[in-house]
């Protein structure tokens, strides 16, 4: 019975073919919202996830994520070193200052300085050049998104240069680090470099990247650093989980979650409301089906199936726009780091069937309760 | 278990309202009515005299207010509800006036829904109901949907929906009141032929006596009672033996 229950829903292709769009638009709209939610909190740790070879950061008490920065006196790396567990510790510098290229296009640019001996934090993938080139004084890598700024439309070009507070720091190649939260250039360099365009700080450390010898917990080799006290030591997830939860705390997510909620509601309202005008117009071949002794359960089977199909297709619909658009969308340098992660499709696609559950119910309610014996009048 | 009772359909006493208090209607006074296996039984009488009330009794859609129905000896007051749908589903067939015809089917699917419904595989069930639809004269269009098939063709569709799955009684409500005179006779002869069988009832309820000469009885229906009951033109046996109700 079930096949009967496929084919009147395909003979009504008017709202067969409704309810599918409702769905896929649903589950479009809530996915894209979802991913993009997802990936400005996954920004807000991305430099710190970024660096793959230190499993501990240490900043100041009360610094929350990357984009704050408060400086570390140079005595608190050798007492990071020092402290059993802790295998190396490398510092990393972060400034922010004006850029201008060589075509006189100017930015506010994040200026990374790495530890020029140990080169900790320096970007694991590059799309041109090599990332060790910053070794060289005054030269530094720039991110896809960076680039575009400085040289929009071009192709990376050797000997290219930005200037930074007087100093000409040479372009040596394109790193493929993940975007960050800020948008703004990310330029990797090297400590040296990085001291040479400060203003003269007394202290330049902006964290200290470390990692646990073989053998220790991380989360343990964190609590004798904390131990040490003014330091506060994360690992690197817990680092970044810090960042996600502050930036979250400022109100913007929940703008998202208000369209996303509108996304699930029009969506459920919609299929719903058609698919139970769907059974209430079938409510004749629906009592025809129970008179010649197809059983309540029968016709409970066939609903269900009916709803799973149409959910099981506007979702498939939904999830490959939303997939597509965000494919698209990361072409663009700046927006690179958009991504889909599967349990937002798979949780949208769930929520939109639990809520759209309720109607099928509904409309299983409603047959149940058919007087069969309408069908003679 | 159906058992090797005579009679078919046996109403005693069978009572019906619909509504309480001032909208309160009798619909069914007191019906006593029989229908014995082999006969083609009419049941007549104008508009809202309770004809249709008394099948969708007869057919356990309906819970009488009193009274009891049982068919070939079963008493369907004493049936759980879904006992009751499975009943109805093995030894009931029915043809409605509006054919009722599902617009997503072929006429061989139409047709085979009674077997679907009892579990059989699709493409047997089709098979079964396309072999009877091609001794009912419909051979060449079983393919065809409803939308493409005349009143005609489309009631020998019902008619066999009605009888794919062998039922021991079939209902038939107002099934040519929908079709010009000829066709309806047509589908009567064919009624009458195919559904009339020694071990299987058929009860039809109608208004159109240019149909009367089908029946073997007629009961004449009024005020939700049985008034008469004679036995019709083509009657092998006199008259129903249960003793109709007179009105009061």
């Amino acid at each position: 019975m079930t096949w009967v229950g496929l084919q009147m829903l395909r003979n009504d292709r008017a709202k067969f073919a409704a309810m599918i769009v409702a769905v896929s638009l649903a589950v479009f709209l809530m996915q894209n919202q979802a991913a993009i939610l997802a990936t400005m909190l996954s920004m807000t740790a991305a430099q710190i996830r970024d660096v793959k070879d230190a499993d501990l950061w240490v900043t100041q008490p009360e610094v929350e994520c990357f984009d704050q920065v408060r400086s570390l006196r140079d005595i608190e790396l050798l007492r990071v070193r020092g402290v059993p567990g802790v295998a190396w510790a490398a510092p990393l510098v972060k400034i922010d200052a004006i850029g201008r290229s060589d075509g006189g296009r100017l930015n506010t640019v994040t200026v990374l300085g790495i530890d020029d001996a140990s080169l900790v934090g320096l970007p694991h993938r590059m799309r041109v050049g090599q990332a060790d080139a910053i070794r060289e004084r005054d030269t530094a890598v720039i991110d896809p998104g960076g680039h575009e700024l400085f040289f929009p439309g071009e192709p990376f070009r050797p000997g290219r240069s930005i200037r930074i507070r007087d100093r000409r720091i040479r372009i040596v190649g394109v790193s493929d680090a993940a975007a960050p939260f800020t948008g703004l250039p990310l330029l990797h360099t090297s400590r040296s470099t990085a001291a040479a365009l400060s203003l003269g700080e007394a202290h330049l450390t902006s964290f200290i990247l470390a990692k646990a010898t073989p053998g220790s917990r991380p989360a343990e080799v964190c609590r004798r650093i904390d131990a040490l006290g003014g330091l506060r030591a994360r690992t690197t997830e817990g680092f970044a989980r810090d960042a996600m939860r502050f930036y979250g705390s400022q109100g913007v997510p929940m703008l998202f979650m208000v369209t996303i909620g509108i996304g699930l509601v029009v969506g459920a309202a919609i299929t719903g409301q058609t698919f139970l005008m769907f059974i209430k117009e079938n409510a004749r071949p629906l009592s025809m089906l129970k008179v010649v002794g197809t059983t309540d359960r029968q016709l409970g089977r066939m609903i269900l199936l009916q709803g799973a199909l149409v959910l099981g297709l506007g979702s498939c619909f939904g999830s490959a726009i939303a997939a597509a658009v965000c494919d698209l969308v990361r072409t663009q340098p700046f927006l690179r780091s958009l991504y889909l992660p599967w349990e937002i499709a798979l949780g949208t696609c769930g929520a939109l069937a639990s809520v759209t559950g309720l109607a099928l119910y509904a409309s299983f309610r409603h047959v149940r309760a058919l007087e069969p014996a309408t069908v003679f009048r | 278990m159906v058992s090797d009772d005579p009679t078919a359909v046996r109403c005693t006493d069978i009572r019906r309202h619909f509504g309480e208090g001032e909208a309160r209607v009798e619909v069914l006074c007191g019906v006593d009515h029989s229908v014995r296996r082999g006969e083609l039984s009419f049941l007549v009488g104008p508009s809202g005299c309770g004809k249709t009330t008394l099948i969708s009794v007869i057919a356990g859609l309906l819970e009488p207010t009193s009274g009891a129905v049982s068919l070939f000896g079963r008493n369907l007051g004493t049936m759980p509800p879904d006992e009751r749908v499975l009943f109805r589903r093995e030894h009931l067939g029915f043809v409605f006036q509006q054919y009722n015809l599902l617009q997503a089917l072929t006429a061989a699917e139409n047709a085979a829904v009674p077997l679907l419904a009892a579990g059989m595989r699709r493409l047997e069930a089709v098979d079964r109901a396309r072999a009877l639809l091609d001794r009912l004269g419909l051979g060449s269009r079983t393919g065809a949907y409803p939308r493409q098939l005349s009143g005609g063709q489309q009631q020998r569709v019902a008619l066999a929906r009605a009888l794919v799955h062998e039922p021991r009684l079939v209902i038939c409500d107002e099934p040519t009141a929908a079709l010009d005179h000829a066709t309806g006779e047509a589908v009567m002869e064919l009624l009458a032929t195919a559904a009339v069988h020694p071990d299987r009832a058929v009860l039809v309820v109608t208004h159109d006596s240019r149909v009367y000469h089908f029946a073997d009885v007629i009961a004449h229906m009024d005020d939700g009672r049985i008034v008469r009951t004679e036995a019709g033109p083509s009657s092998p046996v006199p008259t129903s033996p249960f003793p109709s109700t007179a009105p009061a």
